[in-house]
Formats: C-alpha cells, sequence, structure tokens
C-alpha cells in the first residue's frame, strides 16, 4: 500500500515537471515542422519530423556568429565577475570591515533598478566613451550586474569556511593569495557553480541591453531572435522554434549535469552537503 | 540600519545633482562637431577597398533585395567602372525596433550604418539633430541623381523636409502604396459566381477595372459572402495592431479620402482638427469592419496578415505593395489578383508606406563618395528595372512607365495607380512623430478592444496628448487646452 | 614576533572591530596593536575591495548620478541642441501624467500578482519534491521543471504569441475545444493582463521552486529527527522547525523575484507591445520608449528614478524584515 501511494506520488511528481516542460518541448516540436505544419489549423502533435528548419538555422552565418557572442559574453563576463566578487567576498567574510554590510546591501540595490533605467545613463556613458558595439564594453557592463548575487552567495560560503585553515596556512607560510585561491576556493565551489550558473542564465537570455548598446560585433541569439523573426514579410516561426531549441540546449545539459551543485549553491551557505 | 542606509543614500543623490552638471555638460559639448554639410567634392577611391553597412528592415523583401544589389551587381560596377572594391554589409531590424536602432546608433555620431533604409516619416526626426546629410548639394552634382519622379507624392513622402519646403534628405528606396489582394481563384469558380449572384442578384468583380470602380459600400457584400467561419475563411484582413503605425496606417484612409484632417500641418496643432465627430464616426467605421476579418483581429500586423492570406485563411486584404513577393509564394501563383483598394463615395486617398535611403551624415569622405555612388549606380534605369524584375518598387517616372511594366509583376498596375497624385498621402514628418505615433496607437488600440468605449474620447486623448507633445518641442504655440481624458 | 603572538593580535583586532561596531573608522581599537599592523591588515582588505569597488563606481555609481542629474533636464536627441535645465519640471509632468499612473499602478499589481504566484505555487511544487530523493529520474524531472525559466524572454513572448493566436495557435486551439470559440486571449485588455500574468507565473515558478528547495536542505536534519522523534504536527515542525531556518533564503529568493518583475520589458515587447490598448503596458516598457522612442532622455531619466526610489521602497522593506529574521538567528 505504501508502495502504491509512493508511486503515485511520484507519477504526480512527474506529471507537474511535465506540465511545465509541456510548451518548452511544443517550441522542440516545431523546430521540426515545416511552416505548414506550424500554421496548420490543427496543431500537428504526429507529423513527419524534418531536421531541415534546424539545419538551416545553425548554417545561417549571422547565427553561429551570434551564438558564439553569445558564449564568449556569457562566459567572460561571468568569470570576471566571479573573480572580483570573490576577492570581494573574502574581504568582506576574513576581514569584517566598517560598513561592509552597507556596502553589499547597496550592491543588491543595483538590481533593483529596471533595466531600461539603467539602459538610459549607460547608454549616454557608453557613447560619449565610444563604447557602443565594444565587446569588452559590453562584457564589463554584464560582469558588474552579475557582481551582487555573486557577491552574495559566495560570501555565504566562505562565512562557512572556517578561519583557521586561513590562519594555518598563513602560519605555514603560505601568502593571502596563495591562500585565497588554493585553500579555501576548492573548498566554495558549490557557491561558485551556483554563481557561475545563476549569472550565466541572465547573459545568455539578455536581450534589451544587447540591442540598444551594442552593435553587430556583440549581437548575441536573443537579439538575433527578435530581428530574425521575420523574413520575406512573414514571421519565421521555424527559424525562433529552431534557433530557440539550439539555444536553450547547453543551457539545460549545464543545469541537469549541475543540478546537485546549483541546488546547494542557492543554499548561500548553510549546506555544505546533500541536498 | 535601515534608516542609517536611508539617509546616506538620500545624501548621496542630492549630492549627485551637483555631480552630474559636468556629465551633461561635456555631453553637451559633444554636440554640434564634425558632420557634413552635404558639400561635394568628388573623391577618388581608385585602388582602395571599402566596407559600407546598410541598415535595413528586417525581413522585408525590398530591404534585403537592396542589399543583394549592392553585393552583387554594384559590386561588379565599382571594380570595372570606378576601380574599387567595395562589400555591403547588412544590419537590420524590425520596423517596430528599426528607428531605435538607427537613433541610437546615429545619436553617437558613429559610421556604424553608412546608409539607412527609413521609414518616410522619420525624415525630421533625423534631419533636426543633423544626423543625416541634406542631398540638395549632392543631387546637383550628380546627374544620375536627378531623376523624374513618378508623382509628387514620392517627392513629398520620401524627399522633402520639412513638409513644403526645398530641402532634401532622402531619396526613395521603396515606393510603397496600399493595394488589395484577391483570390481571383475564388472570385472565378463557377460555384462562388453563382451562389453570390442568386444571393445578391449581383455579379462578382472580375477585372482590374471592376474593382477600380468598388466602392466600400459594394465590397461590404462582398465580404459578408467570403466571410464563413465554421470553413475558416473570412471576407478580408485589415491592420489592427497596435504595434508601430499599423493601425493608425489602415485608419487613415477612412479621413484622407474624405479630406478630413489628422492636424493642422501650418501651425502644427492637433486639438480641434482631428478629435472631430466625423472622425469619430469614422474610426467607428473602421472598427466595425472586424466582423468580416478573422478572430485576433487587433494583433494583426504585416507579417500576421501575410501568413493568414498565404495559409488561405482570407478571401482578400488590404496590404503593402511591398509585400508583394511574400503575399503571392508559389502556391498562390496565378491565383492572386492585385487592386486599388476599395473607394469611398468621396474619393480613394490611402496611406503611403515605402522608404527613402538617408545619408549617414557622419560618413567620412571616402564611404560618403561610395555611398554616392551606390545611389547614382542605383538609380541607372538598368539597375531600376532589375529591382523591378527582382519584386521591388522603383519610384522614377521612367521605369514605372516603360513598356510591360504592369506586367512585371501582379501588384505593379495597382502599386502604380495608389501612386498617382490624389490617390496617396504621407502623414507628419515631425521630429516628435515617434511619441505621436506610440500615443495614438495606444488610444486606438484601447478604442478597439473596447477598453476606451467612445470613439470621440479616444480621439480627444490623442489630440490632447500631441498637443501637449508639440507644445512642450516649441513646435506650436499653443498649449493642450481642456483636461486629458481618462484611457481606462 | 613570534607567530603566535602575531595571531593573536590580528584575531583581536578582528574582534575589536567587530565588536565595536559598523561605523568604527581606523585607530580606535587601542588593543595595543601597532597602527602599522592595523594598516597593514586593513589595507589588503580593502584592496581586496578594489576590483568590486571599480565595477561599481564605473558601471553603477556614475550612470546613477548622471541618471539623477539629466532628471532635471529637458534632453531629447531628436531634438539636436544641449540639456535645457528644467529644475523639476520633469517631475511635475509625469507626476501629472495619468498614464504614468496608470503604468505604475498596473506593474506594482503586476508585481504583486506575480510574485504571489510564483511564490506560492514554488513553495508548495518545493514541499512536494522535497522528500522525493530517491524518485527515478529525478534529475531528469527537476530539469524539465526548470525548463521555463531557462529560455530567454523574446523567445517565450514570440511564441507564446503565435500559440495563442486564434488562427494557429494550439493553446487557443485546445482552449476551444473547452469553450467552444477560439479567442485571442491577447486581444481583450480583460484578458490580456491575465494571460501575459499566468506566463510570467509559469516562467519564474520553477525559479521559486529551486529557492524552496534550497532554503528546506537548510533546514538541520537533526531537528527534523527529532521533530519525527516527538510526533510533532505537520504545522508545528513547519512554523518551529522549517520556516525560521528557512526563512532567510525564502525571502530572499522572493527579493530577488520582485526586483526582476519590476523590470519586466522584453517579455511583454515581444508579447503584447504592451497593448491591447494599455492593458499590458508595463513601467519598463514605457521607460523604453521613452528613452528609445522618443529619445527623450531627460524623461526617461526621471521615470528611472522614482523607479529606483519605489524598488529601494521594496527593499528596505524586505531587508528590514531579513534583518529581524538575522538577527533572531544570531
Amino acid at each position: 500500500m505504501a508502495k502504491l501511494r509512493r508511486q503515485a506520488y511520484y507519477m504526480l511528481l512527474w506529471l507537474i515537471a511535465l506540465v511545465f516542460f509541456a510548451p518548452v518541448f511544443w517550441i522542440f516540436l516545431s523546430s521540426l515542422k515545416t511552416t505548414d505544419q506550424l500554421l496548420a489549423k490543427t496543431p500537428q502533435i504526429f507529423f513527419s519530423p524534418t531536421t531541415a528548419n534546424l539545419l538551416d538555422a545553425v548554417n545561417r552565418p549571422s547565427f553561429t556568429q551570434q551564438f558564439v557572442h553569445s558564449l564568449v559574453l556569457s562566459v567572460a563576463s561571468v568569470t570576471i565577475a566571479i573573480v572580483v566578487a570573490f576577492l570581494a567576498a573574502y574581504s568582506f567574510s576574513r576581514f569584517r570591515l566598517a560598513g561592509s554590510d552597507f556596502l553589499m546591501f547597496l550592491l543588491l540595490s543595483v538590481r533593483m533598478v529596471p533595466a531600461a533605467a539603467t539602459i538610459v545613463p549607460l547608454y549616454l556613458m557608453y557613447a560619449a566613451f565610444g563604447w557602443k558595439d565594444n565587446l569588452i564594453g559590453i562584457i564589463l557592463f554584464y560582469a558588474m550586474f552579475s557582481i551582487p548575487f555573486s557577491l552574495w552567495i559566495l560570501k555565504g560560503f566562505l562565512d562557512g569556511v572556517s578561519q583557521r585553515f586561513d590562519e594555518t596556512a598563513l602560519m605555514s607560510g603560505a601568502s593571502r593569495l596563495q591562500v585565497m585561491f588554493k585553500i579555501i576556493l576548492p573548498q566554495v565551489r558549490p557557491g561558485l557553480i551556483a554563481a557561475f550558473i545563476f549569472n550565466f542564465i541572465f547573459v545568455w537570455n539578455e536581450y534589451l541591453f544587447n540591442y540598444i548598446v551594442g552593435g553587430a560585433n556583440t549581437n548575441n541569439v536573443p537579439v538575433g531572435i527578435a530581428t530574425g523573426m521575420y523574413s520575406s514579410g512573414g514571421v519565421d516561426w521555424t527559424f525562433i522554434a529552431s534557433a530557440t531549441t539550439i539555444y536553450m540546449l547547453p543551457i539545460i545539459v549545464m543545469i541537469y549535469f549541475f543540478q546537485k551543485y546549483l541546488l546547494i549553491g542557492m543554499t548561500f551557505g548553510t549546506v555544505r552537503g546533500e541536498v | 540600519m535601515t534608516v542609517h542606509d536611508i539617509s546616506r543614500r538620500t545624501a548621496l543623490k542630492w549630492g549627485a545633482v551637483g555631480l552630474s552638471v559636468p556629465f551633461v555638460g561635456s555631453l553637451a559639448a559633444c554636440a554640434g562637431s564634425k558632420t557634413s554639410t552635404g558639400a561635394v567634392e568628388k573623391v577618388s577611391l581608385k585602388g582602395q577597398s571599402l566596407a559600407l553597412t546598410i541598415l535595413g528592415v528586417a525581413g522585408w523583401p525590398p530591404s534585403q533585395m537592396s542589399v543583394d544589389f549592392g553585393n552583387k551587381a554594384f559590386k561588379a560596377h565599382a571594380k570595372s567602372a570606378l576601380g574599387y572594391d567595395v562589400g555591403f554589409k547588412s544590419s537590420d531590424a524590425p520596423f517596430g525596433q528599426l528607428f531605435q536602432k538607427a537613433a541610437t546608433s546615429l545619436a553617437t555620431k558613429s559610421q556604424e550604418f553608412n546608409l539607412i533604409i527609413s521609414d518616410s516619416q522619420w525624415l525630421g526626426a533625423f534631419a533636426r539633430p543633423k544626423w543625416i546629410t541634406p542631398l540638395n548639394k549632392i543631387i546637383e552634382a550628380n546627374k544620375n541623381l536627378q531623376v523624374e519622379w513618378y508623382s509628387n507624392v514620392v517627392s513629398n513622402g520620401y524627399m522633402r523636409y520639412p513638409d513644403g519646403s526645398s530641402n532634401i534628405y532622402g531619396l526613395p528606396q521603396e515606393g510603397d502604396t496600399q493595394v488589395l489582394y484577391v483570390r481571383k481563384d475564388m472570385l472565378e469558380s463557377p460555384k462562388e459566381q453563382a451562389a453570390f449572384k442568386s444571393k445578391y442578384h449581383k455579379d462578382l468583380p472580375q477585372t482590374f477595372e471592376d474593382f477600380d470602380k468598388m466602392t466600400w459600400a459594394d465590397y461590404q457584400t462582398i465580404m459578408e459572402f467570403f466571410t464563413r467561419p465554421t470553413e475558416g475563411l473570412y471576407g478580408i484582413s485589415l491592420q489592427y495592431s497596435k504595434e508601430y503605425d499599423d493601425f493608425s496606417c489602415y485608419y487613415y484612409p477612412f479621413l484622407f479620402s474624405r479630406g478630413y484632417q489628422i492636424w493642422d500641418s501650418q501651425k502644427k496643432n492637433v486639438q480641434g482638427v482631428l478629435n472631430t465627430d466625423q472622425n469619430a464616426a469614422a474610426l467607428e467605421e473602421f472598427v466595425a469592419l472586424k466582423k468580416y476579418c478573422p478572430p485576433g483581429a487587433d494583433q494583426v500586423g504585416i507579417p500576421e496578415m501575410a501568413d493568414l492570406f498565404t495559409q488561405g485563411k482570407v478571401f482578400s486584404c488590404i496590404q503593402w505593395a511591398a509585400m508583394g513577393p511574400s503575399m503571392i509564394p508559389s502556391t498562390l501563383k496565378g491565383k492572386v489578383i492585385v487592386v486599388p483598394p476599395p473607394a469611398f463615395k468621396e474619393g480613394r486617398t490611402y496611406t503611403l508606406g515605402g522608404q527613402p535611403w538617408v545619408v549617414n551624415a557622419f560618413n567620412d569622405k571616402n564611404n560618403m563618395q561610395a555611398v554616392v555612388d551606390f545611389l547614382s549606380w542605383w538609380y541607372l534605369p538598368e539597375t531600376q528595372l532589375a529591382y523591378a524584375k527582382a519584386g521591388g518598387n522603383p519610384c522614377d517616372k521612367v521605369t514605372l512607365e516603360s513598356t510591360g511594366f504592369d506586367d512585371l509583376q501582379p501588384w505593379f498596375r495597382a502599386y502604380k495607380y495608389m501612386l498617382q497624385d490624389g490617390k496617396t498621402v504621407d502623414f507628419w514628418h515631425d521630429p516628435n512623430y515617434a511619441k505621436m505615433l506610440s500615443d495614438q496607437q495606444e488610444a486606438f488600440s484601447a478604442f478597439s478592444t473596447g477598453q476606451v468605449k467612445d470613439a470621440r474620447k479616444a480621439l480627444d486623448y490623442i489630440a490632447y496628448k500631441q498637443q501637449q507633445t508639440l507644445y512642450d518641442a516649441g513646435q506650436t504655440k499653443t498649449a493642450p487646452s481642456g483636461t486629458l481624458p481618462s484611457l481606462s | 614576533m613570534h607567530p603566535l603572538a602575531e595571531l593573536e593580535i590580528s584575531v583581536a583586532s578582528r574582534e575589536a572591530v567587530r565588536v565595536v561596531g559598523a561605523s568604527v573608522p581606523s585607530g580606535a581599537e587601542g588593543i595595543g596593536a601597532p597602527r602599522k599592523n592595523y594598516l597593514q591588515k586593513h589595507g589588503y582588505a580593502w584592496g581586496l575591495l578594489v576590483p568590486m569597488l571599480i565595477f561599481f563606481i564605473v558601471f553603477n555609481a556614475i550612470p546613477l548620478l548622471w541618471m539623477i542629474g539629466l532628471s532635471f533636464y529637458r534632453y531629447v536627441l531628436t531634438a539636436g541642441g544641449a540639456p535645457v535645465s528644467v529644475g523639476l519640471e520633469n517631475y511635475h509632468q509625469l507626476l501629472t501624467d495619468q498614464a504614468m499612473w496608470g503604468s505604475f499602478s498596473r506593474t506594482l499589481i503586476f508585481v504583486l500578482l506575480t510574485v504571489l504566484g510564483a511564490s506560492l505555487l514554488g513553495g508548495l511544487l518545493g514541499f512536494l519534491f522535497w522528500g522525493s530523493a530517491k524518485m527515478p529520474g529525478r534529475r531528469l524531472a527537476l530539469t524539465l521543471l526548470f525548463t521555463p525559466m531557462l529560455l530567454t524572454p523574446v523567445a517565450v513572448g514570440a511564441f507564446y504569441r503565435l500559440m495563442l493566436d486564434p488562427n494557429f495557435g494550439v493553446i487557443s486551439y485546445l482552449f476551444g475545444l473547452v469553450t467552444g470559440g477560439r479567442e485571442n486571449l491577447l486581444s481583450k485588455p480583460a484578458t490580456a493582463f491575465p494571460t501575459v500574468l499566468l506566463i510570467d507565473i509559469w516562467m519564474w515558478t520553477p525559479f521559486m521552486t529551486l529557492i524552496t528547495l534550497a532554503a528546506l536542505a537548510s533546514v538541520p536534519t537533526a531537528e527534523l529527527e527529532a521533530a519525527k522523534v516527538d510526533r510533532l504536527r505537520w504545522v508545528t515542525v513547519l512554523r518551529r522547525v522549517i520556516l525560521p531556518h528557512a526563512k532567510f533564503i525564502l525571502m530572499l529568493g522572493v527579493l530577488l523575484r520582485t526586483i526582476d518583475a519590476f523590470k519586466t520589458t522584453d517579455l511583454v515587447l515581444l508579447l503584447t507591445s504592451g497593448g491591447p490598448g494599455s492593458s499590458t503596458e508595463f513601467l519598463g516598457l514605457r521607460l523604453y520608449r521613452l528613452g528609445f522612442d522618443s529619445l527623450n532622455m531627460g524623461m526617461a531619466s526621471t521615470v528611472a528614478v522614482i523607479a529606483l526610489f519605489v524598488a529601494i521602497g521594496f527593499t528596505t522593506l524586505y531587508l528590514y524584515v531579513l534583518n529581524l529574521k538575522k538577527q533572531e538567528d544570531a
């Protein structure tokens, strides 16, 4: 009896997961359809799939270029953010400086402002410095955006790593930097991974800033989708479906393989073991 | 902790006022630096290799064509006749986002886009801050650019700013008018003809001339006849979408054809001109036509209409001539007739579409020369003819009146017809057009979807808002009067 | 100096700083630590902060100040010419602009409902999934559950527009099977807002589920076991054991979600363009139009400043609650 209940319980969970996944699945199915099948009067679940559209999307040189841009932007900006955040988190955690709490809250307030609001002065600023359509400029912006969250997570985890490690290592003659990166850093791995994934997703999916302040050198795929939506006057649904499907695969894969770390990471350091 | 925070933050805020002044000042200093005055000195580009970028409309057939032409035919021409290498890159954005892309780039005085395919209404917004080059001197210096245009519609709509002045800021890239696409196969089907005759005791129109005489009153019966929800077929499709200028372009013919005004173009006043009872009645008339459209008409814009027509959901639709290549795919070849849209009792005047080329004022000498060379080549009769054959819409008299032109594309006859003076009119080129447009689109959409019940109220809202915009910008001396009606 | 002595001093000086409180300037601890040692230590600490501070100042502080300053000017890019100082006129115009109030209240309602919806639903799902460590394919199921939040809002907006299209869309088809008519939910002001709301909740419930799972994981198993042994009632377990520990992370998740919901722009831009009428015209969208349709930088900055104040208000509220929690735990 208990087994039956357990089965029912599991089935319910699976059902819920599938319900949430259903629209995404529909997008995936659509990428395998031709335009006529996509726009058919009765939505088709069973049809003869074709990979033509997926291949077409991949073969578009603009798409590949945008994909590369997305990759470069995401990896570079989040890596920079994590390094900077780690340094700062270490400082906050170990040195308990005056005003550190204030600074941390202030940083969080940074995320508060509506994107379109920050874009206006940033656009003007970037324009004044000649940074429009500049890959480095955009990377730095995304890095800035990723710092607060990373800082919070890393500090949480760092607080959970006993300072004895630091002290012992320092006494043995290691430099502070060595202590930070060789000894402490590995211990906060879940935090690093969680911060990385979380911010990666944000940059990966970002549209507005890249569209307004970026240009041909920095186009990422969301911009590509928004502009590539229309082809020959009609809406290019097959392209949107294909592009979206291809684009979400890397993230889905990341979430699948690093799920454990993500869950631990989001505990902000209160849990070091299983979730 | 929290109160502490707030006071610190507020202190920062007020301190910011003083600190920000230098930034604003420095930005202001940036303004007014070098721009091209349109002065013409021919630069020799022999032996050089240039890369030009054209900013165009995403997914818009004529826009993409121009880049293709550039990369194939012009490239060859430049190499052989002018002695230099040139390659064209294209950047694009959908209509609703194109202005933002162009403006944000031009505002930084960048050469990111050397040649821009602009919508006709943006001439003012680009010309006023001197982001695009005045073309008068360039045209004077280049014989190829001294083209005789088909009608004043072309020069008023695509070239001049301010309206009525002799300043030229654009050259037509693609001419565009509203035309009616009709399923000829349905008209010619004996079954349909018999059914229609028995029901209405009239014949279905068959030819261009039949449609030329057609009025909206006549067309009602036809739309009604073909509106068969159970079969998934509807009589017509019209654009009621809030996006960009969709709704406005489709509502305006109901005013223009009757000689009603949308604003006082001399004094730049809107109140009292737009929000009249007759305009309100026309608005209601337009919205009432939704009953012959497929469901979801409030979301229908250009691409949605293309999908509806090509998937056989509607018998007819009023759509832009420039969309011709997409409206008649291979599946519909030979099944479509393109005719002028229905006339009103008082006349037939529809809205102008189409895009002019505008030239980035910040182009350096070499790029500018290449752009001028390209444009000069673009207007050669051979090029325009090739463009027409590829599905583009030329605007010059020579090409349009050449023999056999009408037969090159199914929509050319209707396009040419509507391009005549008096048949098509553009709306404001004012620099504040973007705000004026989004305000009115919001109100129109509110009325169309029932958020606002009274057509006159919607117009009052628009008139107030636009008067405010123009007054704030110093275009008119009259401040808005009365109070702003609510849209909710 | 003997290493241990140095250690004692460094520990002592850290202790002193912590004890004396957040706003103590340097040199006040007089525990006998030589000034040089103190500066050395704190110099390093501040040094580590420098990269972050640079980022913060360049990409946050400066634009923020610029934005605040601009709000006192009339600066329309397409008018050509330099910015003109107008004092508080922008604010006055804004505060008397009905459409802006409309957007504002609409956005607040949206934020409230979507955060509530996603939190409740996400919380529920989190609890449901909590005990499923042994479920076959749990990792896959959770990944599938998380997919909505992994899509770029641009694609979500575009595709839901198709799915809801009365002529071509699958959702309206299914709807039609149930209700008989194929309506476009996005066409009517009355249904457009709830539809956008539901889509947003669909997108972000997985995030709140993630947060809840993490929050629940932070509850020490020892206490849970003890509660089980004591056979405490479910509700009591929730109130006395789970919530005290989970509250911090849960509140943080809700705060993050609130902040992000306030900024919703991409989704509505693609989905409805703020229509029909003004039913989904959110603040982010208005801001975007002001800044990049009308290129009215002055006014856009004004809206942004007001939005910032509101957002600070939100955060202060949350942090107040959070701080209370933290103090209780500490």
